[in-house]
């Protein structure tokens, strides 16, 4: 019995040895930020005075408020506006980059080619130009109402900016730079060993069926990395619309995404504590998300060691 | 052996990088390739009469990136010696951060050769924070080559609003479809843009530092809003989605430069980024009804601060001075941070586009008033205003309610 | 005879069809090129993709950089910080991520669901502690806060993502190891690491993208322009007080896709040999 204890505990050290790493920077890089902003959330704080302890009125100004504190209604919509950005964009994205990882994974000879080609717009990131490119595309008399004007005789609005598409085209954009997933699919792809297709076409499977009955079930594991991962990021979004928005999340607000307005509050209002708030709710919002995805993988997700 | 003696002189030369006698003063500002330019020119003949004093700038793209920074630094202990502000200055004096200059005024820091007016922009409570770094003042831009290509006739530099808004539909009638006779130039918020000049012109200030108030109600914001929905209305400035396609802050953005309207705002000190920016010729004209209520004003295209935590500060407000004093400097500075306010450094020879900027304040500077302060916490004023203006713009506000939630969201501001 | 036919034919379906698609999506990029041969005052006024009048000038005065400081130096920067940020994210994510997937410790599901939630806390609360912890290091003003927490694994991206592939390994191939007398760390070197040289591919690929296009942190910690990089390089270029340089920006920006795109080219072969497991698994 004791001898089985102690070769438990030295398993256990033995494994830690390989998390010594990660521990080192969690403890020491990552706790006391996080931790810090977490008292931030409960105070009034403006970067350059220190910290007032303001209890729950932040929370209270974001759901609820009252004559003294009135009700933020720029947080609620910056919530939903990033809502909508998540649970569309998200799934457009993975399911286009992965239809073009399977078309990648073909043999043919240009395939380097092609796949460096297709990866070219997720290069730009952030870019500073993407900003001159979207409204290129998609200002009044861009390129895209060019063709409609040209070809179907339509009158269409300026997409950019108008509030009713100008969130479209920032999933657009987002859909655009697929390339991060589809790498990572392409990676999964790989992984599948070659013996399951040979023994499947043996059975006379096509590849429609090959694609449900191995592609599928063997990429669950990836497909479910690129989910939590998409959908984290995704309702961290900020880069892109803060460059094409010019940083105020025009127009109407239609583009203020919540870590955009997060950003303006603290650095640009000067309301680091109210922003630290919002930065706790997000992550719960993310959390309950991420649980539920995880939850529901049991089933769907299996892996090749039946973990 | 050799390489102990390596290590020996590496050793050395950090601490002469460290004790040596000269001190480093770290100048942070924003600016694009052409200010960095011409301020490392500035610093190199300052390096040149101060050889003991070397000049380290920081520099940002852009505002936004320039005060993000800065907070982070200045929160960490880490701030940078002199600081660029702009019209957010007073929010900064608030909260402690900078460092009076009055000790300095008349050794090292020569204020008598300031205009007063400049040294007053950078006074709170009585105290000097901010050394102007050159004077600027609001203008309407007008693109001449497009409305000569029109046929249609210049405006004059001075009109009423009745003649100006006579001229928009004159000009309306000669453009050709897609291009509108102005930018809704409205949008832009703040003290010191369209809307502040407008109070002034009502008569009505945005704020008064003392007592802290306005005297702006939501009937005043109310007309401010009809006027442009006049315009609107009249087609006379684009529609409310073509016009949030373009933003007047920069040259890169702007409807003017893209050929979508005849006439914009700027600050004089942005015609010659303007300028650079098209084969068209751009000239300067006034806001409507400035002759008669000299609602104009010329106010600090930014200033020069000081940390208040600074380890050098007399070598700190020596380079000040030398910025803003110095004939030299300002020749090669130009007018790129505004038209210099010092009697000594006015002296240095200017051509061309700041010749056009010079033309223009000779004779818009009669038109001109005492500036306004800026109200308190003017960044979430402007962007707050920008989202009111909106609303009322794409009609999912009235103008009642436009201007009612702008005289709530001024007073707000002030009280926060 | 017929078959081959067919197959030729199928090929140059799927081969059009990739090339149209890439065309609609490559647009702004061509766009991009060609307004970095265009004069600055016809980057707007021209809107063919063909630039009417040709010239270099503005990737000789982007090159040029700021006056002060070259284009070169932003270059040579982001890649001194990209390359040991690669190196370390690499060794260190591969490691954690190891551990987690294969081994067993009290506590693993904790750690693994802080490791989670380590990455759902929006970064720019963050930001002012963590300035100052490094301030507190004296790091302010070097390269050091921008490499130095990948060699504590700070990544959990990448961490979560080799977890995935690990998972989805054989787990007889650890067994039969273990077997042959590998300790935990003959396990990692021998089997786990060559059988996920895809997805360590990947990690090293998106290390050096987003380093290369980290402009938040290098702006925050690098103070001196000597030390700045290519996205800081980039942003100053534009100026909010109405002086850009659209050209040489445009110029710059096609340069700073360079690196990346060479680095995936190279690195893409090893997603086309694949990785088989056939024979190990036995």
């Amino acid at each position: 019995m004791k001898r089985k204890t102690r070769k438990a505990i030295r398993e256990n050290l033995s494994s830690y040895a390989f998390l010594i790493p990660w521990l080192l920077g969690f403890f020491v890089l990552t706790l006391y930020p996080m931790a810090y902003s977490l008292y931030l959330s409960f105070t009034q704080y403006n970067i350059l005075q220190p910290p007032k302890w303001t209890g729950l009125r932040n929370f209270f100004v974001m759901f609820a408020g009252d004559a003294q504190y009135p009700k933020d209604d720029r947080f609620l919509n910056s919530l939903l506006v990033t809502l909508r950005f998540v649970f569309i964009s998200v799934p457009l994205k993975l399911v286009f980059a992965l239809g073009v990882a399977v078309l990648m994974n073909r043999k043919l000879r240009l395939i380097p080619f092609y796949r460096a080609i297709y990866y070219i717009p997720t290069l730009l990131g952030g870019s500073v130009a993407i900003a001159v490119l979207w409204r290129r595309l998609f200002a009044g008399d861009g390129v895209l109402n060019t063709i409609l004007r040209g070809l179907f005789k339509l009158d269409p609005p300026a997409w950019i900016s108008n509030p009713k598409y100008a969130l479209y085209t920032l999933m657009l954009l987002a859909v655009w730079q697929f390339g991060s997933p589809m790498i990572i699919f392409l990676a999964g792809l790989k992984q599948i060993p070659q013996e399951y297709y040979d023994a499947s076409s043996v059975d006379g499977a096509g590849r429609t069926r090959q694609f449900f009955s191995i592609t599928l079930p063997c990429l669950s594991p990836i497909i479910f990395f690129n989910l939590v991962m998409q959908m984290i990021s995704a309702f961290q979004s900020f880069t892109q619309a803060f460059i094409i928005s010019g940083g105020n999340g025009s127009p109407l607000d239609s583009t203020m995404f919540y870590s955009l307005y997060l950003y303006i509050k603290g650095f640009g209002f000067g309301e680091m504590g109210y922003a630290s708030a919002m930065a706790w709710v997000l992550l719960i919002i993310i959390g309950a998300l991420t649980a539920l995805t995880f939850r529901a993988s049991g089933s769907l997700v299996s892996y090749g060691s039946g973990e | 052996m050799r390489k102990f003696g390596l290590v020996l002189l590496t050793l050395a030369m950090g601490a002469s990088m460290l004790f040596g006698q000269g001190v480093t003063v770290r100048w942070a500002y924003w600016g694009g390739e052409a200010r960095i330019k011409k301020s490392q020119a500035a610093i190199d003949l300052f390096r040149a009469a101060n050889p003991s004093i070397s000049v380290n700038p920081e520099i940002s793209g852009g505002a936004g990136d320039h005060f993000t920074k800065v907070d982070t630094q200045l929160a960490g202990g880490a701030g940078p010696d002199i600081i660029q502000m702009g019209g957010n200055i007073g929010d900064y004096v608030k909260k402690g951060v900078l460092l009076p200059l009055d000790k300095y005024a008349g050794t090292i820091l020569n204020t008598a050769v300031i205009d007063p007016a400049a040294i007053q922009g950078g006074t709170f409570d009585g105290k000097l924070y901010g050394i102007s770094t050159g004077v600027t003042m609001p203008a309407l831009v007008y693109n001449k080559s497009l409305i000569q290509r029109a046929g249609a006739p210049l405006p004059a530099l001075s009109m009423t609003y009745a003649e100006f808004r006579a001229y928009l539909v004159a000009l309306k009638a000669k453009l050709p479809t897609g291009v509108y006779p102005m930018q809704d130039i409205g949008a832009s918020s703040s003290g010191t843009t369209p809307f502040g000049y407008w109070t002034g012109y009502n008569g009505t200030k945005l704020y008064v530092a003392d007592p802290k108030s306005t005297q702006v109600k939501a009937a005043d914001a109310q007309k401010y809003l009809e006027l442009f929905k006049d315009y609107r209305d009249n087609k006379l400035i684009p529609p409310a989605d073509i016009a949030a396609g373009f933003a007047e802050t920069n040259a890169d953005t702007s409807a003017i430069i893209a050929g979508k309207v005849a006439i914009g705002f700027l600050y004089t000190n942005q015609l010659g980024g303007y300028q650079a920016a098209t084969k068209d010729e751009l000239a300067l004209m006034e806001f409507p009804g400035a002759v008669a209520t000299k609602a104009l004003w010329q106010n600090a295209s930014q200033y020069y601060t000081v940390n208040k935590e600074t380890k050098n500060p007399e070598a700190t407000v020596k380079l000040v001075d030398f910025l803003v004093n110095s004939p030299e400097a300002a020749k090669v500075l130009g007018l790129d941070r505004g038209a210099s306010a010092s009697s000594t450094a006015r002296t240095a020879a200017l051509e061309g586009v700041d010749q056009k900027v010079l033309d223009y304040l000779k004779i818009a500077g009669a038109h001109t008033s005492k500036p306004t302060p800026n109200l308190p916490n003017d960044t979430e004023f402007n962007s707050s205003f920008f989202l009111l203006y909106q609303l009322v713009a794409f009609g999912n506000y009235t103008t009642a309610k436009g201007g009612q939630q702008i005289a709530d969201l001024i007073v707000r501001m002030i009280n926060k | 005879m017929n078959k081959r036919a067919s197959g030729m034919l199928r090929a140059g379906y799927l081969n059009s069809l990739i090339i149209v698609l890439g065309l609609g999506m490559l647009y702004p990029i061509l766009w991009l090129i060609a307004a970095s041969f265009k004069e600055t005052n016809a980057i707007f006024g021209d809107p063919g993709l063909i630039p009417k009048a040709f010239t270099l000038k503005n990737y000789v005065k982007g090159w040029s950089g700021i006056g002060i400081v070259g284009f070169s130096a932003f270059f040579r920067n982001s890649f001194f910080i990209c390359a040991l940020c690669v190196v370390a994210n690499a060794v260190f994510c591969s490691l954690t991520a190891y551990a987690f997937a294969r081994l067993r410790f009290a506590g693993r599901n904790i750690w693994f669901a802080i490791l989670l939630i380590t990455m759902m806390l929006p970064g720019h609360v963050t930001l002012i502690p963590r300035y100052i912890i490094f301030r507190s290091f004296h790091w302010i003003d070097t390269f050091l806060p921008l490499i130095v927490p990948k060699l504590f694994a700070v990544d959990a991206f990448f961490i979560f993502l080799l977890v995935q592939f690990i998972r989805s390994l054989p787990k007889e191939l650890d067994e039969s190891a273990l077997i042959d007398g590998c300790g935990k760390f003959g396990i990692y070197w021998r089997i786990i690491i060559p059988l996920t040289v895809p997805a360590l591919i990947t990690t090293v690929l998106f290390t050096f993208l987003w380093t290369w296009d980290d402009f938040f942190n290098q702006l925050l910690y690098l103070n001196s322009p000597q030390r700045y990089t290519v996205p800081m390089g980039l942003r100053l270029f534009l100026d909010s007080s109405g002086v850009s340089s659209w050209g040489p920006m445009f110029a710059m920006s096609v340069l700073s896709l360079v690196p990346s795109f060479i680095l995936f080219f190279s690195l893409q072969k090893y997603f086309v040999q694949g990785i088989s497991t056939t024979g190990i698994k036995g």
